[in-house]
């Protein structure tokens, strides 16, 4: 009963790292940055979110307005800091670095801007919990765990079977290519940018209305997001989400059998011995990048 | 003639010497977290502080002279701590210094040590507190004296086998030295025991594990998230009934933590002409915990400053210091206080979480 307990609150928490994995993955697997500040994106809506319901707007209207925020940021993140350093020769350790000086710039205002202090939404339904056999989901959980899986349909449809995401994955492909042919990779950017951030926002609402929202804490879940992604292979999404579940798993079973202090270092010394075994990662992609 | 108009003069400076080394108004120092993940307590105990002040003044001051607190913001850190200690004494000279967090008290002891300057802490519990320096006076007992108390409660009351949640930072793994080592010294047993990260908010896998080994009740010693962990508790069939300790009072008001307990530091309200005042000048609707306690501890330190002006001496670090172990007992409506030792002698209640009340079981006064 304990381990199936823990399967399933693993499987939930690895939907939502498998979204800011995959999210994470689109826009660097098409760009090549190191957007670090996206776990500064997740922070701030989830922050955003709780101030509207606070202000008395219906949680539905408040997690959209949450992903049109992140949406607009993502797209201002790309034009006004990730383009202008790019147009002059920043390098890719240049670009990271700004993502990190972003970072903390988002996380400090959301802390100025809204609470320093770990903070709850006022939800009364967000106690709501069910039992299926011995297994117990809250509602938040169960709402988390079906977008997440409809999310990554979402973006792999999308990015399969639309020309928007036709568009996306050219560009990703072969950036000189798509320049010539008039695909405007700076323009792609900035829209894969604000997809990302519009994804990011639903795990960042989510997982605040399940737990709580904390302005410091979001780089372990985008460093496990990463892990995930590497060992997932660059560029899958399937990869990395399948592997963000193994090891959100992998991450909730291990307190079971040692100290729940140990739990982070399972998952990382997992990924050690996965990526030495298979350095291409889970699925090989030919989207794949180096980090 | 000038030659003896300069002995004159020298002759007057030296008759007006006491007159001139003492300053004519009393000033304190506060060194709190005014800014920064802190900054909420900080900014209460802030008031407590200002509150204790202006109504010394607005009675005439101590011993007629006015009274001034200076502030400066700690942050909660230590490093910034030590600034700021060393800016209050050496451009300000005060002789005695109010601070707040285990950290920044630890970080600052053996400065106030060095320059005898005497430090007021009226609200962090861990233990090291007590032997940090000679000149640390503690007004709230420590973790420690709050664990005896609890654990022989949980013994004759609740069971014999418990299992500890604690975080894993200086006042949790505290809490859990101490309950464990007074629970055992008293016959009981821990049975399972996990650590949880300082701002981490999902306790899930914690908590099943915990309740998979059906101890008779569980010790939760952390500081922040008590909400969360109460929602997620609430998840979980059958969860053991819980303890903890001052810290823990965040944990009330939750359907699923109905029937835990915690013990508390016995600290009243003023009366009510005070207490309106207070809330009139901060526009509050209650006189917190903190500033409470920090009103409280305000006003120790300007009985004690009375004290050494009565008796013709100067304020500094030792007299004032001499001056509150001399008094010994402080007593007024938020807490009859008793000095033994640096650390203040104070009643415990165990409290237990009764619908929408925590009900008083037993006082207890721990032993030194």
């Amino acid at each position: 009963m304990l381990y199936l307990q823990l399967l399933i609150d693993g499987v939930v928490s690895g939907c939502a790292i498998g979204i800011v994995s995959i999210s994470f993955s689109y826009f660097y697997a098409t760009t090549g940055i190191f957007h670090v500040a996206h776990a500064g994106i997740y922070t701030l809506s989830g922050y955003l979110a709780w101030w509207m319901v606070g202000l008395g707007t219906p949680f539905a209207a408040a997690l959209a307005l949450a992903i049109l925020a992140a949406v607009v940021v993502g797209y201002l993140t790309q034009r006004l800091l990730y383009r202008p350093l790019e147009e002059s020769g920043a390098t890719p350790l240049v670009l990271m670095i700004a993502s990190i000086g972003l970072l903390t710039v988002l996380q400090n205002v959301v802390a100025i801007l809204f609470s320093p202090n770990i903070v709850q939404f006022d939800l009364p339904w967000r106690l709501s919990h069910t039992a299926i056999g011995p297994i117990a989901l809250s509602l938040p959980q169960a709402i988390l765990g079906v977008l997440s899986l409809l999310l990554f349909a979402g973006l792999v449809l999308f990015s399969h079977h639309t020309a928007a995401g036709k568009r996306i994955r050219a560009v990703a492909s072969n950036r000189e290519l798509a320049e010539i042919t008039r695909l405007d990779p700076k323009r792609v950017f900035a829209q894969v940018l604000a997809i990302s951030s519009g994804i990011v926002a639903v795990p960042g609402v989510l997982v605040g209305v399940d737990q709580a929202l904390q302005p410091y804490t979001s780089l372990l879940v985008l460093l496990t997001a990463v892990v995930a992604m590497i060992a997932g292979g660059i560029g899958s999404l399937t990869g990395a989400f399948g592997m963000s579940i193994v090891l959100a798993v992998i991450q909730s079973l291990s307190v079971a059998v040692m100290p729940g202090r140990w739990s982070v270092a399972a998952v990382f010394g997992t990924f050690i011995l996965f990526i030495l075994l298979r350095p291409e990662g889970l699925i090989r992609s030919r989207f794949s990048r180096a980090i | 003639m000038l030659k003896s108009a300069g002995r004159a003069l020298a002759a007057l400076l030296v008759s007006c010497s006491p007159a001139l080394a003492q300053p004519k108004e009393i000033l304190l120092g506060a060194l709190l977290p005014l800014t920064g993940p802190a900054a909420s307590i900080g900014i209460e105990e802030q008031q407590g502080v200002q509150f204790a002040i202006d109504q010394a003044n607005a009675a005439g001051g101590i011993a007629g002279r006015p009274v001034r607190v200076r502030f400066d913001d700690s942050q909660g850190k230590p490093d910034q701590a030590v600034l700021a200690f060393n800016r209050m004494i050496d451009l300000d000279n005060v002789p005695v210094l109010i601070t707040a967090f285990s950290s920044v008290s630890l970080a600052i002891a053996p400065l106030a040590t060095r320059r005898e300057v005497l430090v007021v802490n009226p609200a962090a519990q861990t233990d090291k507190l007590e032997t940090a320096s000679p000149f640390l006076i503690n007004t709230i007992p420590m973790v420690r004296h709050e664990a005896s108390v609890l654990a022989r409660f949980a013994i004759d009351k609740i069971g014999k086998r418990t299992a500890i949640i604690y975080e894993n930072a200086a006042a949790g793994i505290d809490g859990r030295n101490d309950f464990r080592k007074y629970f055992e010294q008293v016959g009981g047993t821990v049975i399972a025991e996990e650590p949880v990260e300082f701002g981490q908010t999902n306790y899930r896998s914690t908590l099943l594990k915990i309740a998979n080994a059906k101890p008779d009740f569980v010790y939760i010693a952390i500081t922040q998230s008590h909400e969360t962990m109460a929602d997620q508790v609430g998840q979980i069939a059958n969860f053991p009934v819980s303890i903890g300790n001052t810290f823990s009072r965040p944990f009330f008001g939750h359907a699923s933590t109905n029937g835990w307990y915690q013990t508390a530091i016995q600290s009243g309200y003023p009366d009510a002409g005070t207490l309106a005042a207070f809330k009139k000048q901060f526009g509050t609707a209650d006189m917190g915990f903190f500033a409470r306690e920090y009103f409280n501890a305000t006003n120790i330190v300007l009985e004690a400053a009375k004290s050494v002006l009565a008796s013709g001496g100067t304020l500094s670090g030792p007299s004032l210091k001499a001056a509150v172990l001399s008094i010994k007992t402080f007593d007024s409506p938020i807490a009859s206080i008793t000095f033994e030792t640096n650390t203040a002698l104070r009643p415990v209640e165990i409290l237990q979480y009764r619908g929408a009340e925590r009900a008083l079981v037993e006082t207890a006064r721990p032993a030194q």
